[in-house]
């Protein structure tokens, strides 16, 4: 720092320090404000070219045929000297009608372009909802155990710390995992079992942990209050515990079900179809429902992604999974960090 | 209810049915469950659904392994084959024909150079062909030299691998003979005797390699004179380097001389080798695990011969890890930083939000980005002119390490910037507060004091972003351009902008193809493991640095 000098004022010109500071935290304003702009980029262009995929200008605003119709190929022709698109099964009976029309015309044909991905919403959320309550229903039962009961011995402390470290391994070792048991040990081959089992415990430690989190956030004077009253240590749990843990627990569920609807790596070869004709009701027995493939989003778009180009025609269907997909995934995110705001304002021990 | 859970609800009863309360005290409860009361019974389902849980992710663990582990005795017989089969003997002679080939490569390289040279300072086509003649006819001469080996080469090759052919119908014809006999024991006897007619009408041909390969090691002495004459020839050659004009030309000549001669060396080497060669020699556990650990080649489904090595791909998540981290670092600990120390309370209160809120975008998403805006976006960026000065631009390939990494360090921030962000909202007050006292203005607080303080939670944030970025799987199946091959640093930085592949990606990518139980699922799995292990190695790492250093609050 510069010594003062004699005419120095209240008001002096900023010493070197200061100035260094100002760049430097403009810097930090810079950086931070690059990260936001970042994302908001993703978010608008997909958002865009996505929304003009699924919103349109006439009633009913939504592109309702994109949400309620299966994946078909487009057929791409010129026909009297004008292009015309047209999908698979519209394409077939127009080939009927007007097979000479067609004679010698060249016929372009993308893969999933026309249509819509109604399968891959209904396959994404049954494996959603079935994985959640797996993992929701052995997590949290198994966290008021290591809460509620477990005592501090070595072998539980060693438990813990394993389930701390199996929450940050990748998600496609789970894949492996699920694979190699699931699919092929256990020989349920690619299902909607297989499936929910894989994303069920890749979740499992998360929801493990955070629920411990929650459980172990109320004042042990809530127990100790219900205990000194005559209450058994389950009524205590029940009354006094579990009501005021709920809103943790609940919003490390949320979180972990935007995790499950994200992740596409462990669904690839246990769960996901590129493409099925029956929709997963559509089943001769019963049983045979959960041990069906099922079509998903997120494997939906790795497929339109890297396995058809990029050109005018494949465009819609890629931005148009990507919007229905990344939005889904944003509002069950969203959800859960407002829960999470109200809910710190709420509780305060 | 109330029976059932052994508990009085006091809404439900009316007040004079309840029993006297020194009787409800001492009253023994009795099991309605299995001598089980409703308290001891609850503790029991918590207690099994946590060793459930329990189980299952021990099981993870066992599974990955117990599936990888099969690879080791399974690659050893695949590396058997290639020694016993003399496909080893084969490469080693098809090394030294393949580096003749990159002096000849080299030698056309600068012919190339010099004639777009010539074209430039307006010649002609014809005037300069003219001009190269001398010079073309010394890079014919190089070429011819090698047709000898080349032969040789191809006779072994068809040989080896008709013998390889042959050795994989055998394996065949066992394998499905083993099934039948395994059918046998669960099937009716009549069905039985015709499986056991079936088996016992194949016929399995059993190979004595030594004998096999016996025409192999008589071609070597044959090889050894067509290798004297190449030396002496190539020795020759050296000597009648043509004259040229351009000095730039002159010089990659005397840099030809140079790996020429080098190469005349390696002759002798390989022939060496060649001779000694042993068709019997063993191989090891430790060889076997060795070529996966330490193998600089991924060859799958290759008609000659598959090799399961790592480091390819290793060092492809490798650099597009650290790239990544290049990236993320300084932008997440800036955001940690600005927002804790800096921004206003309106600022943070939106700021980390959005920050976390980025770690729910899927990667699928991002990967689908990568593809549809970022890798052209960097591609045109690499074009401009003024920006040729950058090692490695143009790009060649749209999709690449660095399109795949600056994706990888967005998703990395959210991570990098909450964990940064707590880290330094734990130092305590008051060590800030003395700093400011003390006439440091903020900035020098933050250097000196809070930074410092909070460096091991920064640091085990790092790390956990690194996690975080190695096992990642769609971004860098889509965007990372799934070239295997271990990037080339030697021309330069420029490196970063090649074409990866990734152990994430090789399994997603892979999984799906694969024989169940082959040694490529076997590999596979392998891959898994060493991508389990580094998970491990960093959570532990990171809570390591955190109990370490962490500050004690007196």
């Amino acid at each position: 720092m510069s010594a003062p000098t004699q005419d120095a004022k209240i008001f002096a010109k900023p010493t070197a320090a200061k100035r260094a500071e100002k760049g430097v935290f403009w810097l930090l304003r810079l950086g931070t404000y690059f990260v936001l702009a970042c994302a908001v980029f993703i978010f608008l262009d997909i958002g865009i070219k996505g929304g003009a995929v699924i919103f349109q200008t006439k009633a009913p605003f939504i592109n309702l045929p994109f949400l309620t119709q299966a994946p078909e190929t487009l057929n791409v022709f010129e026909l009297n000297g004008k292009k015309t698109t047209m999908g698979d099964r519209e394409f077939r009976a127009f080939k009927e009608q007007h097979a000479d029309q067609l004679k010698g015309v060249n016929i372009e044909t993308y893969v999933y372009s026309a249509g819509g991905i109604f399968p891959n919403i209904v396959g994404t959320i049954l494996l959603v909802v079935g994985s959640i309550v797996i993992a929701l229903v052995l997590g949290v039962l198994s966290a008021i155990y290591l809460s509620e009961y477990a005592t501090d011995s070595p072998f539980v402390r060693f438990l813990r710390l394993s389930i701390v470290n199996l929450a940050g391994v990748p998600s496609i070792v789970y894949g492996l995992f699920g694979f190699g048991m699931f699919v092929i040990a256990l020989d349920m081959g690619v299902s909607l079992l297989a499936g929910w089992l894989t994303l069920a415990f890749m979740v499992l430690p998360i929801i493990i942990t955070a629920s411990e989190e929650a459980l172990k956030a109320v004042p042990k004077g809530y127990r100790e209050g219900s205990l000194a009253l005559g209450a058994t240590k389950l009524q205590s749990i029940l009354t006094n515990v579990l009501p005021y843990a709920l809103p943790g627990i609940l919003t490390s569920s949320v979180l972990s079900i935007a995790r499950v609807a994200g992740e596409t790596a462990p669904i690839m070869f246990t769960a996901a179809f590129v493409v099925r004709d029956e929709l997963p009701w559509q089943v001769e027995k019963a049983t045979d429902f959960l041990f069906q493939g099922v079509m998903a989003l997120p494997y939906h778009i790795y497929v339109v992604a890297s396995k058809i180009p990029q050109n005018e025609y494949t465009h819609g269907v890629q931005y148009g999974t990507a919007f229905v997909f990344l939005f889904t995934v944003a509002a069950i995110a969203m959800t859960s960090i407002v829960l999470r705001v109200r809910l710190r304002k709420k509780y305060k021990w | 209810m109330s029976q059932i859970t052994g508990m009085p609800v006091p809404t439900a009863q009316p007040p004079s049915v309840r029993p006297p309360t020194r009787e409800a005290l001492l009253s023994k409860r009795r099991g309605w469950f299995f001598g089980l009361t409703g308290e001891q019974a609850a503790k029991l389902l918590f207690q099994g659904n946590a060793t459930i849980s329990i189980i299952v992710l021990a099981l993870i663990t066992f599974t990955i392994f117990s599936d990888a582990v099969g690879f080791i005795p399974q690659n050893r017989e695949n590396l058997e084959v290639y020694r016993r089969a003399g496909l080893e003997l084969v490469d080693l002679l098809r090394g030294q024909v393949q580096d003749h080939s990159a002096l000849a490569r080299y030698l056309s390289a600068a012919r190339q150079a010099e004639f777009a040279r010539l074209t430039a300072q307006s010649h002609t086509p014809a005037d300069a062909n003219a001009r190269l003649e001398a010079y073309d006819a010394f890079a014919d001469r190089h070429a011819n030299l090698i047709g000898d080996h080349e032969t040789v080469l191809g006779e072994m090759t068809d040989l080896v691998s008709s013998l390889k052919e042959r050795h994989a119908v055998a394996a065949d014809l066992r394998a499905a003979r083993q099934n039948l006999i395994d059918g046998m024991r669960t099937s009716p006897p009549e069905r039985a005797a015709a499986l056991k007619a079936e088996a016992d009408a194949m016929v399995i041909e059993t190979i004595d390699f030594a004998n096999e390969i016996q025409p192999l090691l008589d071609m070597r002495p044959a090889l050894g004179e067509a290798n004297a004459r190449l030396a002496k020839a190539l020795k020759e050659l050296n000597a009648a380097i043509p004259a040229v004009d351009d000095p730039a030309l002159r010089r990659k000549l005397v840099r030809f001389q140079e790996l020429n001669t080098r190469y005349v060396g390696e002759i002798a080497e390989t022939e060496r080798r060649m001779m000694t060669w042993d068709q019997a020699k063993p191989i090891g556990i430790f060889e076997s695990l060795s070529a996966f650990a330490f193998g600089r080649k991924w060859v799958t489904a290759s008609f000659w011969q598959d090799w399961y090595g790592i480091i390819p791909l290793f060092a492809g998540s490798l650099l597009i890890a650290a790239l990544a981290l290049v990236i993320a670092i300084p932008l997440g600990v800036a955001a940690a930083i600005y927002v804790n120390q800096v921004a206003t309370p309106v600022e943070q209160k939106f700021i980390k939000p959005t920050i976390e809120f980025i770690a729910a975008i899927p990667s699928v998403v991002l990967g689908f980005f990568g593809i549809a805006v970022l890798g052209e976006t960097l591609r045109r960026v690499s074009q401009t002119p003024w920006l040729d000065w950058v090692p490695g631009f143009p790009m060649l390939e749209r999709l690449n390490s660095t399109t795949a990494a600056c994706l990888l360090a967005l998703m990395a921030v959210p991570t990098i910037f909450s964990l940064a962000e707590d880290a330094i909202n734990n130092v305590p007050r008051s060590f800030k507060e003395a700093s400011l006292a003390l006439g440091a203005t903020r900035l020098q607080t933050i250097i000196r004091i809070t930074i410092p303080a909070a460096l091991s939670g920064i640091m085990a944030a790092i790390l956990l972003g690194f996690g975080r970025v190695i096992g990642e799987t769609m971004v860098v199946l889509l965007c990372a351009g799934n070239r295997i091959e271990i990037p080339d640093f030697s021309a330069g930085l420029g490196a970063v902008f090649q074409p990866v592949h990734t152990m994430t990606g090789i399994i997603a990518q892979e999984m799906g193809e694969v024989v169940r139980h082959s040694i490529h699922y076997r590999a596979l799995f392998m891959v898994g493991v060493v991508l389990f292990l580094i998970s491990l190695l960093i959570n532990w790492l990171a809570q390591k640095i955190v109990r370490r250093y962490r500050i004690s609050i007196g």
